[in-house]
């Protein structure tokens, strides 16, 4: 066969490209902008949807629905306790957080457990995790912004506290 | 003795049972082709867009961070083209009757070197890109990327692997390696591709974290590893085990040249055209490991088959040897260079050397009285093998033989003469079968001529 043939059918070769390239970009962009798909985030199955806007959406649904029922709140508004959330695999390794309350503010939270795949994920974690740190204090409850660079850990680090939270009942 | 000798000792020609064999699928239609064109190319755009997708704008600043996003970028892409390289040659029969055995060795030669750039440049990237974010240097990253790093270290040889097939298969290194050697080392490609498939996986940031991606990925690579298995390995056992084909005869044709008739069962069965060829493998001591691509130098005459070879390499000159009873296993029959592909009415067949075997096949399987032309080129009157096949055949089909015999100089195939001989051209498609440089000197010549693209089909045979 002759390579004058085959050469006339490469725009269709292009054409098949620019279509593929832009039909994945537009999807992820409409995928990203709609809030039914971050619920996924819960199973632990980020699905297609970007890590951190699943962490917000999920820790920012369950904060609501912990607001409604905030009557139910324990009866010792001052005592101190303290919870540990379940090891959660965040692609990259497993994090749990180790959260303290005193009635309900948040007064300590620290890393229990990390394990990672690799080094550069030990990295991304030991720069993220300050931040995520002072950010969940100053904003009170476990619906913070990812850290740039390290959406993956602060997904893992937001579901992980959440869930110690959900446990101490406080939220 | 009559034009077809396949059958020892009794040459009669018996057309009648002809009828009985099948013939190969036609060429698939221009859509289909297109279609799979396209779906390529939206793979292609699909890749590039998920090494976008998951990399953020905080990312990029970020040390390491363009180092990385390029590191990525270009093992997506390198991946996927390998992965294409792959499917252009795991002998599916598609791909096999679109561009023909020489067309897709062409198209694999000009892309190949391309994934194997891309997947060096990866890894240098990614080196590069976390050492900057690590803060350390380059010499050091590398030993904790191959060290600490998860299916890193198999991913790493596998990368030296494909460096070293490719190296193998540049076109100055390659002549001055054996054959067979060549073979080996370039088949320890699909190896390398196997063992760095974990690290995309279990690494990759366009892999991690999604499950859908990570399943499409898979599904692609385990069904292009199914395709070449089934092709590769799979179909030539049922077929080898179908027919049982074993070594008759060994005939020698002229200097250096032989033919090998072997038998089988069942021959009615195997769909094939003049024209076509085999990879054979011949299970005998030191052969058996290696197979290697011969036409037919006749159309099957069951239960006998033939090839023609000529004694070009240790492996070819072997074949001289070989013992009647060795039993050989094939893999084919491939090759577009049959007159399926034919537009016009009639036919001009041009052959140099060896390459008048897949002629004199082709010829046989033209329609009686179809007045093909058939021009022959040789050096000496000795090379010209097969010739009184190939001038019986050509009075049984009522058509003009000429033979070019001599020096280069004084006995090529010109334009002119061409142009003197042939006075319809313009009816008739053009068959060139040859060492490459006779195929690409006469396919440049009939350009000349004014013949299109379309009417001209060659298959050059790589010595």
């Amino acid at each position: 066969m002759t390579a004058g043939r085959t050469w006339r059918r490469t725009p269709l070769f292009v054409a098949g490209s620019v279509a593929g390239f832009t039909g994945l970009i537009a999807w992820h962009a409409v995928d990203a902008g709609t809030p039914a798909t971050a619920g996924a985030g819960g199973t632990g199955a980020a699905g297609r949807s970007r890590p951190a806007a699943t962490a917000r959406a999920g820790a920012g649904q369950r904060h609501a629905a912990h607001r409604g029922t905030s009557s139910r709140r324990a009866p010792t508004d001052h005592a101190v306790r303290t919870a540990m959330g379940p090891g959660v695999n965040f692609g990259y390794g497993t994090i749990a957080v180790k959260v303290t309350v005193r009635g309900t503010r948040i007064t300590a939270v620290s890393v229990a457990a990390l394990q990672t795949l690799e080094p550069t994920s030990q990295q991304i974690c030991a720069q993220a995790l300050p931040v995520l740190r002072s950010e969940v204090l100053s904003a009170q409850s476990a619906s913070v912004n990812a850290v740039s660079g390290a959406s993956y850990t602060s997904a893992g680090y937001a579901r992980s506290l959440q869930a110690a939270l959900d446990t101490l009942h406080a939220w | 003795m009559s034009s077809l000798s396949a059958s020892p000792g009794a040459g009669r020609r018996v057309p009648a049972r002809r009828a009985a064999r099948g013939r190969p699928a036609p060429p698939p239609r221009p859509a289909l082709v297109q279609a799979a064109l396209a779906a390529a190319g939206i793979g292609l755009g699909v890749t590039t867009a998920l090494a976008i997708t998951t990399e953020t704008a905080s990312q990029l600043t970020a040390p390491g961070g363009p180092a990385t996003f390029a590191g990525s970028l270009t093992g997506l892409v390198g991946t996927y083209l390998a992965l294409l390289m792959v499917l252009l040659v795991s002998r599916i029969p598609f791909v096999e009757r679109v561009l023909g055995q020489d067309g897709l060795l062409r198209w694999h030669r000009r892309l190949a070197p391309w994934p194997i750039s891309l997947l060096i440049a990866h890894a240098v990237f990614i080196t590069v890109g976390y050492a900057e974010a690590a803060r350390t240097g380059l010499w050091h990253q590398a030993g904790v990327l191959l060290s600490r790093y998860p299916d890193m270290l198999t991913a790493s040889a596998g990368l030296g692997l494909m460096c070293l097939a490719g190296t193998i298969s540049i076109r100055a290194i390659r002549r001055r390696v054996r054959r067979e050697t060549w073979w080996a080392v370039h088949l320890s490609m699909y190896l390398a591709l196997a063992i760095s498939f974990a690290h995309v996986i279990v690494l990759g940031p366009a892999f991690v974290g999604h499950p859908v991606t990570q399943a499409v990925w898979s599904v692609a690579w385990l069904s292009t590893a199914g395709l070449v298995l089934a092709y590769r390995a799979g179909l030539p056992v049922i077929r080898s085990l179908r027919h049982r084909l074993r070594v008759v005869e060994v005939r020698p044709e002229g200097p250096g040249v032989v033919s090998i008739i072997c038998s089988g069962h069942e021959l009615d069965r195997l769909a094939v055209s003049g024209g076509q060829f085999f990879c054979w493998r011949f299970l005998a001591r030191g052969m058996w490991w290696q197979a290697h691509p011969f036409s037919l130098s006749a159309l099957p005459q069951p239960p006998y088959l033939r090839l023609t070879a000529k004694a070009v390499g240790d492996y070819s000159a072997s074949l001289a040897h070989l013992r009647p009873g060795t039993k050989v296993v094939v893999e084919g029959p491939y090759g577009t260079f049959t007159r399926d592909a034919q537009l016009r009415p009639r036919v001009l067949l041009i052959a140099a050397g060896i390459g008048v075997t897949a002629l004199r096949a082709l010829l046989e399987d033209l329609p009686a009285g179809s007045r093909p032309v058939v021009m022959l080129r040789a050096n000496r009157p000795d090379d010209l093998v097969l010739g009184r096949e190939v001038r019986d055949l050509v009075r049984h089909k009522h058509g003009q033989l000429h033979e070019f015999v001599g020096p280069r100089e004084e006995a090529s195939i010109t334009g002119q003469a061409l142009r003197r001989l042939v006075c319809d051209l313009h009816r008739r498609d053009v068959y060139v079968c040859g060492p490459e440089g006779f195929v690409a000197g006469t396919v440049e010549l009939l350009r000349h001529l004014c013949v299109p693209e379309e009417a001209i089909h060659h298959e050059a045979f790589a010595l």
